[in-house]
């Protein structure tokens, strides 16, 4: 049982060195990237992978099942949720300066009231 | 150990979006800025869930996804449309 839980906490710990690592790229490429669409995409490629990878190490280092399958689905839900709403940022409701790239079946648009 | 590490390099994170936060020159930098930042207290939650064993701050931690996506979806529309009131069409790229 003993080396089984090093074993773990071994390879969270790279997890989650290997997540802050990429998590950190993200945010120095929302701090430096010069256009709205590169920092989205900086920003959401490096969650989209960082933080699921954080989660995966955090679910092996909490020695708990219960903890452990919360956190994996919080990872499931970064999965889904983060890139329809960097998508939903990008084509579908610019505004302004910023109108969207839209689809092939055209853009979306929210009519007054 | 290794758990609290982590939060506090994510709590670094924030101080370091919080600059865009501010400075962004446009509205939609400002909302991607303020949803990073949830995103990492999302982190740091879970962060904290690892390290205490308990349940409740993994349960905050999916609670907090999901309002900071609701959230982002209504700033986003309202910024498109300026009320919330309105319907959402699709304009075809014919006519």
């Amino acid at each position: 049982m003993r080396p089984l839980a090093l074993l773990l906490a071994a390879v969270g710990l790279l997890f989650v060195a290997a997540g802050l690592v990429v998590t950190a790229g993200g945010v120095i490429g929302l701090l430096r990237f010069p256009d709205f669409y590169t920092r989205l995409h900086a920003l959401r490629v490096g969650d989209g992978l960082g933080a699921v990878l954080l989660l995966i190490g955090l679910a092996l280092v909490s020695g708990d099942g219960a903890v452990a399958l919360r956190l994996l689905l919080v990872a499931a839900f970064v999965i889904a949720l983060g890139p329809s709403l960097s998508l939903a940022c990008s084509c579908c409701l610019g505004s302004g300066e910023l109108r969207g790239a839209g689809f092939w079946w055209g853009r979306f648009r929210w009519r007054p009231a | 150990m290794i758990a609290f590490a982590a939060a506090i390099a994510l709590s670094a994170l924030i101080l370091l979006i919080m600059t865009r936060l501010f400075a962004g020159p446009t509205l939609h930098d400002r909302a991607l800025a303020a949803n990073a930042i949830v995103m990492k207290a999302v982190l740091i939650c879970a962060a904290l869930a690892a390290a205490a064993g308990e349940d409740a701050w993994a349960d905050t931690a999916i609670t907090l996804l999901l309002g900071s996506f609701v959230t982002h979806a209504a700033a986003l529309k309202f910024f498109a449309a300026g009320t919330f009131q309105a319907p959402m069409t699709s304009e075809s790229e014919r006519d």
